[in-house]
């Protein structure tokens, strides 16, 4: 076949202004997952290591979260009105999109996890929290190891790392069960602790729907790099 | 269900993929159910020569019955050399010369072949300009006029006919009061839905389109647009196109040319969202140098 490229493709778009818009986009989801990688391993501490600082921390920088999704939203949408990609380009501005969406809701939920380290801090009865340490460890691990690598992949146009995302998911979801059994049993013999009980099943939800963010934001890079959409596996054999 | 197998894929040995029954294969119609698609017309191997000089090399694909195919790539690809061999327009021109073959389906006669006679392929393949070209008659006469070429007199019926051929066209509202009034005073993208409607007023089997909405603003390209898209119900179309948006709109199945050579023909779904090969992709990215 006839030579095909009169330019280098990693030179970029011919239109300049896309090439910077779209690595803007990038830039800016990037770095809203770094910091909400760091939310999610401040407020683990804080409840944890009992870390008020960490606590509060998460709290102050909730609203930059936010903003962030905001920014990269509307650039987004911009990106799409203003300059129509196609191809590549589009599955890039989708997964940035949709991946802004999860890195909010995974910030929200370290949210929540520093609110309920607050209330320890504050006297809540501690005993619920001690039962299930081994398991909220393992469980904070893993999500932040699973947020952080999701970014990276993202950044880095990784297939291969965002696959061991997803792959991850099922360890957490063992551990998230696992610590339910462990929290029932001490239910059952003594109930005098029900609200913090309930708070601490609600962080270990919450460590667990991080994990499934980090898992979305996975397969929408996988989506971006191979146009091949690998959500909901059984549904796509089915037709 | 579908079966994966029929899926019309054309990317790969472009020519090749229809089925026992010389279907193309089947696609999804709008509720989902599967649908047959026919093929209209087989480019096999077709080579076309302006002197020595080859602009087209080697382009095999199928044209499929009653969709829109778009023909993309940048200038000097070859995309309108390729459109203008299926009415045979370069006959027209002295020195030129095609080999291969593009069979008109279900007859097989081979619309390139040296003893069919250009005037009769030009009958059933009609063709539309990048500028509107009205004749210098009356909006009437415009659409009449190859009505009366091919022997039609009775008035009733040309009036019935042109009546069709202008609703068609979706331009009937516009100028059912003013069909004596001469074509060259309509606007132009009036102009390009009159040339619309002279062309399926003989009922083509294909219809050509080059770059039809270049010279024309907004509204009436979406117009012309919109009207390509209802036409697919009678005719099969096929759309050169520099506006990659626009065959993203309008076709569903979509043809990358570059330098003479077919690179990648595939579903405009599939093009626009994942396409097969890099050249593509960089192409319709606007990442060429």
């Amino acid at each position: 076949m006839t030579t095909l490229l009169q330019g280098d493709p990693t030179e970029g778009h011919t239109s300049r202004a896309f090439d910077s818009a779209l690595a803007e986009l990038r830039l800016s989801v990037v770095a809203m997952g770094g910091l909400v990688v760091d939310q999610v391993a401040a407020a683990a501490r804080a409840l944890l290591s009992a870390d008020m600082d960490a606590a509060r921390l998460v709290l102050d920088r909730e609203d930059r979260v936010n903003r962030f999704e905001q920014r990269v939203d509307h650039d987004a949408f911009q990106l799409i009105a203003l300059h129509q990609p196609v191809a590549g380009d589009l599955r890039m501005a989708r997964a940035i999109s949709r991946a802004t969406v999860e890195f909010e809701r995974a910030g929200d939920e370290s949210k929540k996890i520093a609110r309920f380290a607050l209330r320890l801090g504050e006297g809540e009865p501690q005993g619920p929290v001690v039962a299930v340490a081994r398991y909220l460890r393992h469980m904070a691990d893993l999500s932040v190891d699973m947020l952080r690598d999701a970014v990276r992949a993202l950044d880095e146009s990784d297939a291969a790392m965002a696959f061991t995302v997803e792959l991850r998911d099922a360890e957490l979801d063992r551990e998230f069960q696992a610590a339910l059994r462990q929290i029932l049993t001490l239910v059952m013999e003594d109930q005098r602790y029900l609200k913090t009980t309930i708070d601490t099943v609600l962080a270990l939800k919450g460590l667990e729907r991080i994990g499934d963010h980090a898992k979305n934001v996975a397969e929408q890079v996988r989506f971006m790099l191979s146009g091949e959409n690998v959500r909901h596996p059984m549904l796509q054999r089915d037709g | 269900m579908m079966d994966s197998t029929n899926t019309v894929r054309p990317a790969e040995g472009a020519g090749s993929v229809t089925d026992s029954r010389g279907r193309l294969g089947v696609t999804m119609d709008d509720t989902r159910k599967a649908r047959r698609i026919d093929v209209k017309a087989a480019v096999e191997g077709l080579n076309f020569f302006y002197g020595q000089n080859q602009a087209l090399k080697n382009l095999s694909m199928l044209i499929a019955d009653k969709q829109v195919t778009a023909l993309i790539g940048p200038s000097g690809c070859g995309k309108s050399t390729f459109l203008r061999c299926f009415n045979r327009m370069h006959d027209l021109q002295p020195d030129t010369r095609y080999e291969g073959s593009i069979m008109l389906h279900p007859e097989n006669i081979n619309l390139i072949g040296k003893h069919v006679d250009p005037i009769e392929v030009r009958m059933r393949i009609g063709m539309v300009f990048q500028k509107p070209n009205p004749f210098p008659k009356s909006v009437f006469e415009n659409v009449a006029y190859g009505l009366r070429l091919r022997g039609v007199r009775n008035r009733a019926l040309l009036a019935e006919e042109v009546e069709k051929a202008l609703r068609n066209a979706a331009i009937w509202d516009e100028v059912k009061d003013r069909l004596q009034d001469s074509a060259l005073a309509l606007s132009g993208g009036q102009m390009q839905r009159l040339c619309i409607a002279r062309a399926l007023a003989t009922r083509p089997e294909i219809l050509l389109f080059d770059e039809p909405t270049s010279a024309l603003d907004p509204i009436a390209t979406a117009r012309i647009e919109e009207l390509i898209s209802t036409l697919r119900d009678q005719v099969t179309v096929l759309i050169v196109t520099h506006n990659m948006q626009q065959a993203a709109r309008v076709s569903d199945y979509t043809a990358f040319m570059y330098l003479g050579e077919l690179i990648e023909f595939d579903e405009a779904a599939k093009i626009f969202t994942n396409p097969s090969k890099k050249a593509t992709e960089d192409y319709i990215t606007g990442r060429y140098g």
